[in-house]
């Protein structure tokens, strides 16, 4: 919702269809793979992040599905099997998720990640990917030249993150860390709605992987985007939810509390307009009629929580 | 100056043509001078014409005929000498030296070509200018620019005497040298004579000689004498106002002092003039770039902060400049007629702007008069600047400067600054280093007479580095010996423009080298565990980081505790607490780990992310206020860092203390950060707890704003709405 803010229209679109996503009773299939450091450093960190992962997202809830393959599990035959189980299991109404953490490369015309045996590369995995019949998918490819990836994972209804933006950045990235980072992270949660968006997930990691070139003083080798930088990209990735991290679902099931759910919506959906049409109203106007919707929505709130 | 060295060149034919133009240009004669130059251009042969287009200030073409009299006379070094000395004119020292040093191949015996390599030198406060100087006149006894030279280069080391004995000897050579008149008349003037015959003397011979005011100029902006500075380069400019070298440092001192129109008037006449040095051209640049600063204005402070930090820093920099001139003015029991100008930069570039033609470091501070300049701690990587520390610095020698009037020597104002450093905060300031090791082991501290020497023409790499410790050391010593006071009664002497042996013997009652002496020995006995285990800690604390890569907790705690006092001022990368404190982690042990680290802090650490390491471990201790203090130490080190100031707001407003908190949240919203929400309630959080309650309305309804749903911030508003 935090991108819907910002493109005003469309922000009617997106509170339903993440509402859509969240309160089916669909289940959440993951994967997260990583591959060979080179050297034990970037050996160990890239299955802790890995396990971190696995670890943030088997604790999210029963409907998560979550499996993860680090140092020499991490081959394509397993990564295949894991695969084909999830499209044994999974619906339209289902959800995957690939996360891919490591080295890649790119020749120009194909991208691999680096693991034990043979690689996997962007076209073999579009493939497997394809097979799984969740209509909504999302890959989170964090290795270097992961950008070369994007055209060959790219479809409706699949959203592809990257940590950079071709497949010309080839240097070890630091995007991993601060999207392990953001799947911890309340303050990830910019709209405070209790849940974590692939979209959220994504700007929390991409502001920390600028803020630590920033810091660190060197020339960033790195930028992270979205379908390599489609404009419809971030819209798929704002209606992804990938966290809970409340109890946002509970009152939901509750028949009594349907009336005061449905003054909820109205409420926050009043705030929005009166948002986008801060610019054209004076100051004080603003902010009295905010202040008025805010808290008559607090009290709605208050009464739900009840 | 030029006069004689013409005469030494072995430029055939129209040598007599050469001599006379730069005899009308030595007396002064300008439009004859100009006349012979233009006929100089009619010669067939292109060095000549080359000193006609010189002469003429046509550049270009001069460089270009240059460019042909060495083609046609690949053997005469005379020519390429003249080209170098163009080009050194020109600002491009680095192709004047490779002619002169092409001329030394042709003629290894040229004074001209080793005079040049010298004034290169001199260019770059190199000290081997002097060696340089001093073989030309051996070369040739009667090279009087190179004895002028020996006679500038001693006066900016701060040896008046040898300065005055070394222009003697030029005008013995030459009775008319007008440099060294020039140099003995700013003597006269830095002393703070009524007046001086010299610069009469000098008019007498050449009335126009704005030159010779360009010099004094030079030297009083070398003691920190800006003002009379800018009216040596004002006098300089009346005489010649084509001399641009002296208008490009007029702007710059102008723009020193923070007189940033005329300083831009001056600068853009040298840059339209066609006089385009790195330091005009740069200094143009940065004085456009001063629309992205915000100034901040106070009774008695300015603070100009580049306006994508502005939110963030400035109230930093405020509360500890007010601060600071809170206790200078105790200290120095000196009240400032004027406001404190403080210029913070992010960009490092722009700030060596600053001191940019200035000897010695300054490579993270510079003080004129009341304005200093600093690098923002955004420029620098967190943990290698604590910026509170150089503001400080910097501010003591606005003290130091105004209580003598600028008539002190460098080494003082700078070991003044460096003692108060550490004065301020035991962990400020800066540690004894490996170089500080090596120059007390090896013995190459200089005596204190000459230690500003160590500042203008370092000997050895990093002795300027090694000056700064000394000189600190010995401002720590006579605190420690004789008192604050008299380091303040010193102060005053210097302001009576005495020598530093001078004020030694008054105030301390020895002789400089009996207070070496004294020094040395008890600086020795300070350091005396470090400097003689420093080569045995070397190769162990290499030993220690391959322990601990190879995870060897229990050795690395071993070996690490055995060597840890050999050298306890070491908190860089790898230091041994680190060492220590990952290996106790590592085994479980977070109260021995919390202990080696807050030895670490204490002792002056920087590093961000051990001091957050420490307060962490603190907390889960317990030790809330000292997690606090652990933090509160990196708001003067790194204050770029939004979860720094949130878990510092918790901290304080868990502890009670609103007001910290309500700053510490006011840096997030600064920082800009990606939880809009969650900062903004947290700071009507604070508000609210120091009873600013529209202010926190304020900042609650836009906490909200961000994320209407974010449950605590909805309860707090139907909180304050109930009241």
């Amino acid at each position: 919702m935090a991108f819907a803010a910002e493109v005003g229209c469309g922000l009617k679109l997106v509170s339903l269809l993440l509402c859509g996503a969240l309160c089916a009773h669909a289940t959440t299939f993951c994967v997260t793979l990583a591959g060979l450091g080179g050297e034990p450093d970037y050996e160990q960190r890239f299955t802790t992040w890995a396990k971190e992962i696995d670890q943030t997202l088997k604790g999210a809830g029963p409907d998560v599905k979550s499996e993860m393959l680090s140092g020499p599990a991490a081959t394509r035959a397993r990564f295949r099997t894991v695969l084909e189980s999830f499209a044994k299991e999974a619906k339209q109404q289902d959800a995957l998720i690939v996360m891919l953490i490591g080295h890649g490369s790119f020749d120009g015309t194909d991208y691999k990640i680096n693991i034990p045996g043979p690689d996997i590369s962007a076209t073999e995995l579009a493939a497997m990917l394809d097979r799984v019949p969740a209509g909504r998918q999302l890959v989170v490819n964090m290795t270097s030249a992961s950008g070369g990836s994007v055209h060959a994972l790219q479809k409706p209804n699949r959203s592809v993150i990257t940590a950079t933006r071709s497949g010309s950045e080839k240097n070890a990235t630091v995007f991993a860390r601060y999207w392990v980072e953001g799947l911890r992270n309340a303050a990830a949660d910019t709209d405070k709605n209790e849940v974590i968006t692939a979209l959220e997930a994504f700007k929390y990691a991409e502001l920390k992987t600028k803020q630590f070139y920033d810091t660190q003083k060197r020339l960033s080798t790195e930028h992270a985007s979205i379908d390599g930088g489609d404009q419809q990209g971030p819209l798929l990735a704002a209606r992804f939810p990938l966290l809970r991290l409340g109890s946002i679902q509970l009152a939901a099931k509750d028949p009594a509390k349907q009336e005061l759910l449905a003054k909820r919506e109205h409420l926050e959906q009043q705030i929005d307009q009166l948002k986008f049409q801060k610019a054209a109203t004076p100051t004080d106007e603003y902010k009295k009629q905010l202040s008025a919707l805010l808290l008559d929505l607090a009290r709605t709130q208050a009464e739900l929580d009840k | 100056m030029r006069l004689l060295f013409i005469l030494a060149l072995s430029i055939p034919l129209a040598a007599q043509t050469v001599e006379e133009c730069r005899n009308d240009e030595h007396y002064g004669r300008r439009d004859q001078a100009k006349q012979c130059f233009e006929k100089l251009i009619g010669s067939h042969n292109p060095a000549m014409q080359a000193e006609g287009f010189w002469g003429l200030r046509k550049y270009e073409e001069a460089n270009k005929a240059f460019r042909l009299a060495v083609a046609g006379a690949p053997k005469v070094p005379g020519y390429r000498v003249r080209w170098g000395r163009l080009l050194l004119e020109r600002f491009n020292q680095s192709q004047a030296a490779e002619l002169f040093q092409e001329a030394l191949q042709i003629d290894p015996k040229s004074a001209p070509a080793t005079l040049g390599l010298a004034l290169v030198a001199s260019d770059g406060f190199e000290h081997k200018a002097v060696d340089l100087a001093n073989k030309a006149l051996e070369l040739d006894p009667k090279l009087t620019e190179a004895q002028e030279l020996l006679a500038s280069l001693a006066l900016e080391d701060n040896t008046p005497e040898k300065a005055a004995a070394e222009a003697e000897k030029a005008l013995k050579m030459s009775p008319e040298s007008l440099d060294a008149m020039a140099i003995l008349g700013t003597m006269d003037m830095l002393r703070d004579q009524k007046s001086t015959p010299w610069f009469d003397r000098m008019l007498k011979i050449n009335p126009v000689y704005g030159e010779g005011y360009a010099i004094a100029g030079h030297f009083f902006v070398l003691n920190r004498r800006y003002v009379e500075g800018i009216q040596y380069y004002r006098k300089a400019l009346e005489l010649n106002p084509d001399d641009m070298g002296a208008r490009a440092e007029l702007g710059v001192n102008l723009m020193r002092l923070g007189e940033e129109k005329e300083a831009r008037e001056q600068l853009l006449q040298c840059f339209e003039g066609g006089y385009r040095n790195a330091l005009t051209t740069n200094s143009l640049t940065l004085l456009d770039s001063y629309k992205n600063f915000v100034t901040f204005k106070t009774d008695n402070t300015i603070i100009k902060v580049h306006k994508k930090e502005a939110d963030l820093l400035h109230p930093y920099v405020e509360a500890e400049l007010k601060r600071a001139i809170a206790t200078y003015e105790k200290k120095y029991k000196l009240k400032l007629t004027a406001p404190v100008q403080v210029e913070v930069y992010p960009d490092h570039e722009d700030f060596a702007v600053r001191t940019m033609g200035m000897p010695g470091l300054g490579a993270l501070g510079v003080t004129f008069g009341n304005v200093v300049a600093m690098d923002s701690p955004s420029g620098r990587k967190p943990g290698t600047f604590h910026w509170a520390s150089t503001l400080w610095h910097e501010l003591s020698h606005v003290y130091v400067l105004t209580a003598t009037n600028h008539r002190v020597p460098r080494w003082f104002t700078e070991g003044m600054a460096v003692h108060e450093e550490t004065a301020a905060s035991p962990d400020w300031g800066d540690r004894l280093d490996p170089e500080a090791i090596r120059a007390i082991k090896e013995k190459k501290l200089l005596p204190v007479a000459e230690l500003d020497r160590g500042f203008i023409r370092p000997t050895y790499p990093n002795q300027v580095v090694v000056s700064y410790f000394q000189a600190g050391r010995i401002c720590d010593y006579i605190d420690k010996t004789w008192g604050y006071d008299k380091l303040l009664d010193m102060m005053h002497s210097f302001a009576q423009s005495v020598s530093t042996a001078e004020v030694i013997e008054k105030q301390l009652g020895m002789k400089p080298e009996d207070f070496d002496t004294k020094f040395i020995a008890w600086l020795e006995a300070q350091t005396k565990t470090t400097v003689q285990g420093f080569d045995e800690w070397k190769k162990k604390i290499r030993t220690l980081n391959e322990l601990a890569k190879a995870g060897k907790q229990d050795e690395v705690i071993q070996s690490g505790l055995a060597i840890r006092d050999m050298y306890p001022d070491y908190v860089e990368a790898g230091s041994v607490y680190e060492l220590l404190a990952d290996a106790y982690l590592a085994k479980g042990d977070k109260a021995k780990a919390m202990a080696q680290l807050e030895k670490y802090s204490s002792i002056g650490g920087r590093s961000s992310e051990l001091i957050k390491k420490l307060a962490t471990l603190q907390e889960e201790a317990g030790k809330k206020k000292e997690a606090a203090a652990s933090l509160q130490r990196l708001n003067y080190i790194y204050p770029f860092d939004e979860e720094l100031h949130r878990r510092l707001g918790d901290l304080w407003l868990q502890q009670g203390n609103t007001r910290g908190a309500v700053a510490e949240y006011t840096a997030v919203i600064a920082s800009k950060p990606l939880d809009q929400a969650a900062s903004r309630f947290n700071l009507a959080r604070a508000l609210q707890s120091d009873h600013r309650t529209e202010d926190a309305k304020e900042q609650l309804l836009l906490a909200l704003e961000a994320a209407p749903g974010f449950k605590p911030a909805q309860r707090l508003l139907l909180e304050m709405s109930s009241k």
